[in-house]
């Protein structure tokens, strides 16, 4: 289990993370969303002990999670946003250095490596440097070098950016069976589709601040289920209504133009945040 | 272990890297030999400038190589490919990435100094290189290597290295006993120069070349020099808030 309290990190006067609390059960597959800069990467570096906290802590199965803390980083595995590897070694020699980090015998970081990158359709492309690998390769070989320990937890930012569609799906394949192996899982992504597919939970966060945290089927039913857009000259206005007959109801007074769907989780997102944005641009006013 | 997974990394990146390594090893301390040493021919102490010279240039190699194996590689793992951060995630115990770091960049300052020992072997100059000069070459560059990983700590850009070759490691080059005897340097600015770790270097290589036991203040020095700045470098690996 995962436990973040009180969790704050400032850089000088900003507060990229403000006071997070959550907490991630065990083999629970968690969402972290929200807007560009709400705190999202800031967090996953705490929680990879690249940055540490102003404020606050984590723990880890009940131990508390710093630098020194090794037994418990050896469940930890993580895929930054950035391609945060060596640009000079081959794809062997990033997997091997992998390896060697989490003490693994030679032999089985070999079987892995052969494993994982054929899996990933990267295996003819072992001796290449990554410096010349396309964005999606280098994508894959993290994911690669990240599952190579067999982790307990994986903390993935940001995981299929720069992925095309195909490989979007083979991703989120891959990380429904580590799911159901037990892995715990917490996903930052700006894809609301891919929390709502994937997600036991989602948090959303905005300005560092934690706004809710629910499954994604509650938050929308809080929303309401059904949403009906409506063009309004150059924009949409969406109204959600908690029963279809509802929905139906409004739907013939609108306009011909209006349309009924269900709401997603990326309706969710953007009243959460737009209303975090509106109440902030008030308070500066 | 931990030490031998960077040492790995460092033999890979050698391995690489082998020529362009030693040719950037051999080049500048070759040119200093046969310009100073060679082509303008003096004495100094009674002997050929060339004996004064090439104690001094060994010592400003394995200073220049350790330094840079270190400083270069750990700026751009920190700040540019952030590579840095699979080590921090890692159950790797950071003391160990730390002493690794030392040892590799000692052994690389090594490899350069040894470079240079090679290329003048063919000259008769009566100078003696032995076990004490092995010794005087690893701990000047573990000394240099500390210094780099604090300083790559520091840099807030990738481009800070070469600033950091500028503004220490070239002063250092032509001031600390590499080329001229600190002794005709005026009196308080001596001490401060004699106090550099390239100084002591150059000292303790010159007296083993002379055939004389090192002096061991410089040991002292060298040792001073690589605890200050180990327990720098640890501190900030454990407890710097934003690596």
């Amino acid at each position: 289990m995962i436990e973040i309290r009180d969790l704050t990190k400032k850089f000088d006067d900003f507060t990229a993370v403000d006071h997070l609390n959550l907490t991630i059960g065990t083999g629970e597959f968690f969402g972290l969303l929200g807007p560009n800069g709400a705190g999202k990467t800031t967090t996953i570096s705490m929680l990879s002990t690249v940055l540490l906290p102003s404020e606050g802590e984590i723990r880890i199965d009940g131990v508390k999670l710093d630098r020194k803390a090794t037994a418990l980083k050896r469940k930890l595995s993580v895929i930054t946003q950035e391609y945060s590897m060596r640009q000079d070694m081959t794809m062997e020699e990033v997997m091997e250095y992998q390896g060697r980090l989490y003490f693994l015998p030679r032999n089985v970081i070999r079987e892995r490596t052969q494993e994982l990158l054929e899996f990933v359709g990267l295996a003819q492309y072992r001796k290449r440097v990554v410096r010349h690998l396309s964005g999606g390769m280098k994508r894959k070989l993290m994911v690669c070098r990240s599952l190579l320990i067999e982790p307990e937890i994986l903390l993935l930012d940001e995981p299929t950016a720069g992925m095309d569609a195909f490989a979007r799906r083979q991703m989120w394949n891959l990380l429904r069976q580590l799911h159901s192996r037990g892995i715990t899982i917490l996903l930052t992504t700006h894809y609301i589709d891919e929390a709502q597919t994937l997600c036991d939970r989602v948090a959303l966060i905005n300005q560092g601040k934690l706004e809710t945290v629910d499954t994604p089927s509650a938050l929308i039913l809080e929303l309401g289920e059904y949403a009906v857009d409506e063009p309004d000259q150059d924009t949409l206005k969406t109204r959600y209504f908690p029963d279809r007959e509802e929905a139906i109801s409004y739907l013939r007074q609108a306009g011909e133009e209006a349309s009924m769907r269900a709401t997603t989780l990326e309706d969710v997102f953007i009243s959460r945040v737009g209303r975090g944005l509106a109440s902030q641009r008030s308070r500066k006013r | 272990m931990g030490i031998l997974t960077v040492l790995w990394e460092k033999w890979v990146e050698f391995k690489r890297d082998f020529y362009k390594i030693t040719m950037a090893a051999m080049i500048s301390p070759m040119m200093y030999l046969l310009i100073f040493g060679m082509g303008i021919q003096t004495t100094s102490h009674g002997e050929p400038y060339l004996n004064f010279l090439i104690p001094g240039i060994v010592s400003m190699s394995t200073m220049t190589g350790s330094f840079s194996a270190v400083a270069q590689n750990m700026s751009v793992q920190r700040l540019y490919e952030k590579a840095l951060d699979q080590v921090m995630v890692s159950p790797t115990p950071l003391w160990q990435f730390i002493l690794g770091q030392i040892i590799g960049g000692s052994l690389r300052g090594f490899y350069a100094g040894g470079v240079i020992l090679l290329l003048t072997l063919p000259i008769k100059t009566g100078l003696v290189f032995n076990g004490w000069s092995v010794l005087i070459m690893l701990l000047n560059g573990t000394v240099f290597a500390t210094i780099a990983l604090v300083l790559s700590f520091l840099a807030k850009s990738y481009t800070d290295a070469p600033r950091f070759t500028a503004y220490i490691i070239t002063p250092m080059s032509f001031l600390c006993n590499t080329f001229f005897s600190t002794e005709t340097m005026p009196g308080g600015f001596r001490q401060i120069v004699n106090a550099l770790p390239l100084s002591q270097t150059s000292a303790m290589m010159r007296q083993v070349a002379a055939g004389a036991a090192p002096d061991q203040r410089g040991f002292l020095i060298l040792f001073a020099y690589l605890i200050i700045f180990s327990c720098i470098a640890v501190m900030f690996i454990y407890k710097k808030k934003n690596l």
